[in-house]
């Protein structure tokens, strides 16, 4: 697990509506055991250059209910490992976001960030104050600060660690 | 104050017996279910949590369905992982590649009771709905939670309230319905939310044709489908859960939704479904729909069970499948295929030229056993007709009830069932 860091500097990734758990990882992809095998069919439908060209800390932006579909941590996962650092939609599917919280991946909401935002621009993510700044224009994009309980378990660094952190023997 | 079937359900499992929507508690689950999830993942999240034991093995059911039996190696060396897992500690349920698929499976063997909190490594798991239970679909870490403390958190959920009046047309079934009723959502219309369905129609519906349509509520963003005991429920647990002790939830009077939505099926009658490609909620009209099809499926936890079998068997009976089309049917237990055999569908199905598989989840997911093409069309049975769920990107997937799929078998195109 990486590091958890709450200021965030990539750049953008821009897709629709609707990314369902299909278009982050077919199911045909999901008896591969290694994460980094299956890492390299993310996002293959709607952008087959994306396992390949994706920088650490890059930002996907996506329309409204990105993660649809199937209970697959898979989906999630092989986007961290790939070094995704932060989601931003106009809004998630439930498990999705459950499960990106899960694997300490930070997914926040903003309204027609689609819109907003170029596929290829440089941005910086502000966590805690709920800010994405658009590096070439300078603009300042407002979000919902993501609720508390789920920033302790990114910071713990996922689920995991903060199941260990908080055992109670 | 009053309460929702959500609210009141989840309040029997926080420690100080309160849910109110909109909070997080932490509850108690009364049992959970996990399929190959487990042996590719779960086990391994276990061991990072430095546990060696589960909360308690006689509420816990491990399934093999997805890819059963294995068609390769990585997959089998799933199941010998699940395998194991069952026999190390000691897990009542066990349900491997002979037995079916797990949201069949586990209706079946009366481990879905009213009142109960259930969870699953699966979406699909809001099918206990239909037996009057909160249940949902969590993934790898949160079933590990549960696995090793029999608790995770939660947020109460707001609920929708449904109510559909009237009854439902010759040769519609409750696919056609909620397949309308998520066309009318929209794909994430209840995303976070849970939705009561009330009302005559599904008070007089079968177990099976309830489980279809709090299956699909997920395909909606739902939470939870949920619906009250009617009488079928009540035969089924009395039949299937003998000794169990269950108590009925009721949502009460003035509890309040955040929407109310009324279908009257008298006035307003809902006419077999097709959703297109690429979401479960571009269901229209079949009548509006003339698509030649390459492969037809009947089968999947959503509609896969004995009356879907038989439907199609009765269309089928005296006719052929269309030449050049495949018809695959993949009854969704074995309980369901010896039913099918028994009753002598099986032999329909295979002199009208289908193929029949053993029970597993396999073409709806893209597993095995029905694959498609490059720009192959498929009609299903199934929930999902994302791009690429059951094969080639440039494959596209048409999701109806079992009867339109039988018919447009017959036909080679997508057809009207209620010309048979």
């Amino acid at each position: 697990m990486r590091a958890f860091s709450e200021i965030i500097t990539g750049r953008a990734w821009v897709l629709g509506d609707n990314i369902d758990t299909d278009q982050i990882i077919q199911g045909q992809h999901l008896n591969l055991l290694d994460y980094e095998e299956m890492a390299k069919h993310a996002l293959e439908i709607p952008r087959p250059e994306f396992a390949q060209n994706v920088k650490e800390n890059d930002i996907i932006i996506a329309g409204r209910n990105f993660g649809g579909g199937s209970s697959r941590e898979e989906a999630p996962m092989i986007l961290t490992i790939l070094g995704v650092g932060c989601i931003a939609a106009e809004s998630f599917a439930r498990i999705f976001y459950r499960n990106a919280i899960n694997v300490g991946l930070p997914v926040i909401e903003i309204k027609n960030a689609t819109e907003r935002i170029v596929d290829g621009q440089q941005l910086t993510v502000f966590l805690k104050d709920g800010q994405v700044k658009i590096t070439d224009t300078g603009e300042l994009i407002k979000f919902m600060p993501i609720p508390a309980f789920m920033m302790d378990i990114l910071r713990a660094g996922g689920a995991i660690q903060y199941y260990k952190n908080h055992r109670v023997n | 104050m009053s309460k929702t079937m959500a609210e009141k359900i989840l309040a029997r499992h926080t420690e100080n017996g309160r849910a109110d929507a909109g909070e997080i508690v932490q509850a108690s689950v009364d049992f959970i279910m996990v399929h190959e999830v487990l042996g590719s993942r779960i086990i391994d999240i276990l061991q990072e949590m430095e546990t060696d034991s589960v909360w308690d093995p006689n509420r816990i059911m491990v399934v093999n369905d997805h890819w059963a039996p294995a068609p390769n190696i990585q997959s089998a060396i799933i199941h010998q992982r699940n395998r194991e897992f069952v026999k190390r500690h000691g897990i009542k349920y066990f349900c491997d590649v002979n037995c079916g698929v797990s949201h069949q499976v586990l209706i079946e063997w009366g481990l879905a009771k009213p009142g109960d909190l259930i969870i699953g490594s699966d979406s699909h798991t809001t099918s206990y709905g239909a037996m009057n239970a909160f249940s949902t679909g969590l993934a790898a870490t949160d079933s590990a939670i549960v696995l090793a403390t029999g608790k995770n958190w939660f947020k109460v959920p707001e609920s929708m309230r449904i109510n559909i009046d009237g009854e439902l047309a010759e040769m519609v079934m409750s696919k056609d319905l909620i397949l309308k009723i998520i066309a009318d959502l929209g794909p994430d219309g209840a995303n976070y939310k849970a939705i009561e369905f009330h009302g005559p129609v599904v008070d007089k519906m079968t177990v099976a044709s309830r489980a279809t349509m709090c299956n699909m509520s997920v395909e909606a963003g739902a939470k939870a489908g949920l619906m009250t005991v009617n009488k079928q429920v009540e035969d089924w647990l009395s039949l299937r859960a003998r000794e169990a002790h269950w108590t009925r939830v009721d949502p009460d009077p003035t509890a309040e939704y955040v929407e109310m939505i009324t279908y009257d099926l008298d006035t307003d009658p809902v006419e077999p479904m097709i959703a297109t490609p690429h979401s479960p909620a571009n269901g229209r009209p079949v009548t509006e729909v003339d698509v030649e099809i390459d492969q037809a499926f009947l089968g999947s936890c959503t509609n896969g069970r004995f009356e879907d079998l038989q439907i199609a068997a009765m269309i089928m009976k005296g006719h052929k499948v269309k030449e050049g089309v495949r018809f695959i049917i993949t009854p969704a237990s074995m309980e369901t295929y010896k039913a099918a055999l028994n009753m002598g569908f099986i032999e329909t199905f295979i002199q009208a030229g289908a193929i029949v598989t053993n029970p597993t989840c396999g073409a709806c997911v893209g597993g095995h056993l029905g694959i498609l093409g490059p720009n192959e069309v498929a009609i299903t049975s199934t929930n999902r007709n994302f791009r690429g769920r059951m094969g080639h990107p440039d494959s596209r997937i048409y999701l109806s009830s079992p009867a339109t799929v039988a018919a447009s078998a017959i036909m080679g195109r997508i057809t009207d069932p209620r010309g048979f």
